[in-house]
């Protein structure tokens, strides 16, 4: 097979991601709006159905419609996702920032406090957290913030320390520019597009954090739809209705694949040397 | 005495960058502090404004009109620097925030040091741009849109905007072609002879200290080994560190010798 060049072979793939993006916009305002089934409803009576008009993806073994649980499990599980994602952006920037431009005793605070954290691997530490927390999604999504603001602090720091040491921030500061201007105006928009390549890798990795933990039943609690646990509730009936588990597991697959394409598309948009050089 | 650096040492954790220096400028001078590269003139510029990076450390006295500035609380710095003492530095590329117009480095500039008015920072900057000869749709463009010498003479521009009493520039014409920096030079010159400010001129390069320096003082490993009047030094220099350097400067109109009368000999 001839290989594509690589615009082309990049524009393709925005092109799926956005599609995809639309796709995922749709049903989730479908989930919203038309939505006819109580994703909560069971009905022991109609369990494991199969596709029908009615249920288009059949019912699970509780007799409630799968596509209204799957849609539903989606807006929590992204949404979720978003909502850790945000607040470990939102620690971490600041935390980053002020560690790398004041250098000094918070520094070197902020850096033992960040080792500590860095010292184990992200899942272990938030299996501990919710074990000592108590299974919950709540519990799971503050145990996510706090594996995660580390990243964004130590991203950010370490790109601080170097911007702090060139000539426009010496200017601003020899302009007798406070600190805190400096921080916001002249440092924060650098760091901001490294930040949003980064959050947009992870959100894929944080849709699979709260999924296997879900998974082990650590994360969302049953009723709730949530992908992960959906898997989890369709395990017991994988040999005689497999697409149980088929469609949640897809659904993951979909929406991280997806994040991670918006990803890579995002760091080439933000590799801002390449911008001034074409 | 517009500044006088008294018995300055600058240290790092175990080596003596800068070593027991003095030297004070006068009203309208133009000093210039020649060495060469790695003796310790631009950590001694910077300490002027407690620029040095945290893990230097500074002794001795910078008095600055009557004051102590190095024993200056970060507020009060903040006011000297910028308002009183301006810096321009070598890499003009560098100095800009690369995501921010030109326009938006004067605005906050001025708003910093107390300009309000947004149409008077807009003026007080065009006029700016004007008095060095650039035009005012510079104002909206970003840094790299800008040539070498056009971001020199706006770095100029935004130096001199609040008529500071000194003015430090750290090897200005060091990444500028020649024609560009004797430009950016001539402007700098005429804007102190219009403002009476005094230059802190450091430099390595001797034409630049032939032309324009009144005084000047020569900087090697971290010392001061002469300083005076331009003419005294140029003429009768007395340390062998000088004599080197200045038999070592490129003297125009004695250039390298034309290699045709070899040719036509062979």
């Amino acid at each position: 097979m001839k290989r594509l060049p690589k615009k082309r072979k990049q524009s393709i793939q925005v092109g799926m991601a956005i599609i995809f993006f639309v796709a995922i916009c749709i049903s989730v305002l479908y989930a919203f709006v038309i939505l006819k089934h109580d994703p909560y409803l069971t009905n022991l009576s109609g369990r494991l159905q199969s596709m029908s008009l009615l249920h288009p993806l059949g019912t699970d073994h509780l007799g409630r419609d799968v596509l209204t649980r799957l849609l539903l499990g989606g807006q929590q599980t992204i949404g979720y996702s978003l909502l850790a994602l945000v607040a470990a952006v939102i620690i971490g920037v600041p935390f980053g920032i002020i560690s790398g431009y004041k250098r000094g005793i918070i520094d070197r605070l902020f850096m033992r406090v960040a080792d500590g954290f860095l010292a184990f691997p992200d899942t272990i530490v938030a299996i501990v957290l919710v074990g000592l927390l108590g299974p919950s999604i709540s519990n799971l999504i503050l145990a996510i913030i706090l594996v995660k603001w580390v990243n964004y602090a130590r991203l950010v720091r370490s790109t601080v320390l170097t911007e702090a040491q060139k000539e426009y921030i010496l200017i601003a500061r020899m302009n007798g520019l406070p600190a805190r201007k400096i921080m916001t105006k002249h440092l924060f928009p650098h760091i901001i597009g490294h930040v949003f390549v980064m959050a947009s890798l992870d959100l894929g990795k944080i849709i699979l954090l709260i999924s296997a933990f879900s998974y082990i039943g650590l994360g969302a609690q049953p009723p709730m739809p949530e992908w992960g646990a959906m898997l989890n509730d369709s395990r017991p009936y994988f040999e005689s209705k497999p697409e149980l588990m088929i469609y949640p597991g897809l659904a993951i697959v979909l929406v991280v694949l997806l994040t991670n394409m918006l990803g890579d598309y995002l760091r080439d948009r933000f590799d801002v040397k390449k911008e001034v050089q074409s | 005495m517009i500044l006088s650096i008294e018995e300055v040492t600058i240290r790092s954790q175990n080596k003596t960058i800068v070593d027991q220096v003095s030297l004070s400028i006068r009203e309208g001078d133009w000093y210039a502090l020649v060495g060469q590269s790695g003796s310790g003139k631009s950590l001694l510029s910077q300490s002027i404004g407690q620029m040095l990076p945290p893990r230097l450390q500074v002794e001795g006295r910078i008095v600055f009109k009557g004051q102590d500035l190095l024993s200056m609380s970060a507020k009060e710095i903040r006011r000297v620097r910028g308002k009183k003492v301006a810096y321009i530095f070598q890499d003009y590329q560098g100095s800009f925030t690369p995501f921010r117009k030109i326009g938006q480095h004067f605005h906050e500039y001025l708003k910093v040091h107390g300009v309000t008015s947004k149409q008077k920072r807009y003026d007080q900057a065009v006029e700016a741009l004007e008095s060095v000869g650039l035009e005012e749709a510079l104002f909206h463009r970003y840094p790299f849109q800008l040539s070498g010498g056009q971001l020199q003479r706006v770095a100029i521009a935004l130096a001199l905007l609040l008529t500071p009493d000194l003015v430090i520039a750290d090897e200005i014409t060091t990444a500028l072609d020649s024609v560009s920096g004797h430009r950016v030079l001539e402007m700098l010159a005429k804007k102190q002879k219009e403002t009476g400010c005094s230059i802190l001129f450091i430099t390595h390069d001797w034409r630049h200290v032939r032309r324009y320096a009144d005084r000047l003082a020569i900087m090697k490993d971290g010392k001061i080994v002469e300083s005076g009047g331009k003419h005294k030094i140029l003429d009768h220099p007395h340390h062998d560190y000088t004599k080197q350097l200045i038999k070592a400067a490129p003297i125009l109109g004695d250039g390298l010798r034309s290699g045709l009368d070899k040719e036509r000999k062979a």
